[in-house]
């Protein structure tokens, strides 16, 4: 056992600097550790030693005996001293604890089970696939889905550029709310979803984007409204037209 | 019936279809045996390598008409297909899979060295590769094969046609 050997020192001053009581100067001493219990907190708080080290036995010892013989003392020095000491013990208790083994992820698992694994020779092979694709390219099948490139359906916007598809869009943004805090979320519409609701609510006559977007949207939201928008006018489905200093935006006539 | 008719009632089918046709689903189609759909599909396709832009061939386990290679530039230039070819990293994915399967994303990693989590999901996009099952070892693993469209893609009939591939020596490596 450690040697034990304690000097008490009580002093009035024992409000801290930050109007936190500070715990009675008991002064500790044992084999691996000499100084004041507030030290000694310190020290274990900022993993400066390790506690496993330290017998807090004396100190335990210490601090009863301060009770015993100075019964006047300070109650609230006394307990802010008994915080200290119990953040030690359990602080102590769990450093003696053993350490759980990590369980080995499924993957790494199953990595390890793996062994060594028997290693082909692919090159062959892969230059075989990658000949055979190109000639599998030079064959045409009948097929249900269209064959043309999706991203270059053409589409007539006539004279309107980007730019005026973009100050339509900066007048959604400029009347639209910033996004509402909402602790558990709400689940956004699909791009699909509001290409569906857009197409239902699109009246007959051209109106203009602020007309087609609800008022109530937030920014992120009217984003979406847009790129919805957008992909509807890609596919056809939503015309331009110019109205002067506006867009009108209205469902497309097929030819 | 006699087998003109059946000749051109294959070509019929074979001409609406839009996956590869099988021998029994053609048969059952014609209420005719397997073995005289095997034989009109011979005719068939001696008479469409004779003439015209259209030729049967045996793919992905059926039977499905396409256009012959010389007319591939005029085709293409009329649909303008999005070219879709795989990069050598998806195809060494593939060919891992190909060879080894059913296989684990684990065991594609181990084979080839590095994590091939990315290219195992766009081939499982492309159709290429699908789950087959689970491993019955601890986090039952997704075990992956291929499927008819990677047949179809790469114009095999079955994965018996695929080039043999050895096994690399040790020391070798």
């Amino acid at each position: 056992m450690a040697k034990r050997s304690a000097v008490l020192e009580v002093t009035q001053e024992s409000l801290g600097g930050l109007g936190v009581i500070a715990p009675i100067p008991i002064h500790v001493q044992t084999p691996t550790f000499s100084g004041s219990l507030a030290a000694l907190f310190h020290c274990v708080r900022e993993r400066k030693i390790d506690l496993r080290d330290v017998p807090l036995f004396p100190v335990c010892q210490t601090y009863f005996e301060y009770l015993l013989t100075l019964p006047n003392a300070n109650l609230e020095e006394a307990a802010a001293a008994l915080a200290a000491l119990a953040y030690l013990i359990e602080r102590k208790a769990w450093s003696l604890l053993p350490l759980p083994v990590p369980e080995p992820e499924p993957y790494e698992e199953e990595l390890a089970a793996l062994g060594d694994l028997p290693s082909y020779d692919l090159e062959e092979a892969i230059e075989t696939l990658q000949r055979w694709e190109r000639e599998r390219e030079r064959s045409f099948f009948r097929t249900a889905e269209p064959t043309v490139n999706a991203y270059e359906v053409p589409y007539e916007l006539d004279a309107i550029t980007l730019a005026d598809i973009a100050r339509a869009f900066e007048q959604v943004l400029a009347r639209s709310k910033p996004e509402p805090l909402q602790p558990l979320g709400r689940p956004r519409l699909s791009l699909a979803e509001v290409m569906k609701l857009l197409l239902s609510r699109l009246p007959i006559e051209p109106t203009t984007l602020l007309d087609i977007v609800p008022e109530d949207v937030s920014k992120a939201d009217a984003v979406f409204w847009f790129l919805a928008i957008l992909e509807l006018v890609r596919l056809g489905q939503i015309s331009i037209l110019r109205d002067e200093d506006q867009l009108l935006f209205g469902r497309a006539t097929r030819a | 019936m006699s087998s003109g008719t059946l000749v051109d009632q294959l070509e019929a089918l074979l001409f609406v279809t839009e996956s590869p046709a099988t021998l029994e689903s053609l048969a059952s189609a014609l209420r005719v045996t397997m073995g005289q759909v095997e034989q009109g599909l011979e005719l068939l396709e001696q008479r469409l390598s004779e003439r015209g832009a259209i030729r049967l061939i045996k793919i992905a386990g059926g039977y499905q008409l396409c256009t012959k290679e010389e007319y591939a530039v005029a085709v293409a230039d009329f649909l303008q297909p999005q070219r879709r070819t795989l990069s050598r990293a998806l195809m060494e994915v593939l060919a891992v899979i190909v060879y080894r399967q059913p296989i684990t994303i684990a065991e594609i990693d181990a084979t080839r060295g590095i994590a091939s989590e990315y290219g195992v999901r766009s081939l499982v996009e492309r159709r290429l590769i699908r789950e087959v099952g689970r491993r019955p070892t601890p986090g039952r693993p997704v075990l992956y094969g291929t499927t008819q469209q990677f047949l179809h893609h790469f114009k095999l009939n079955d994965l018996k046609e695929l080039p043999p591939v050895e096994i690399k020596a040790k020391d070798a490596e």
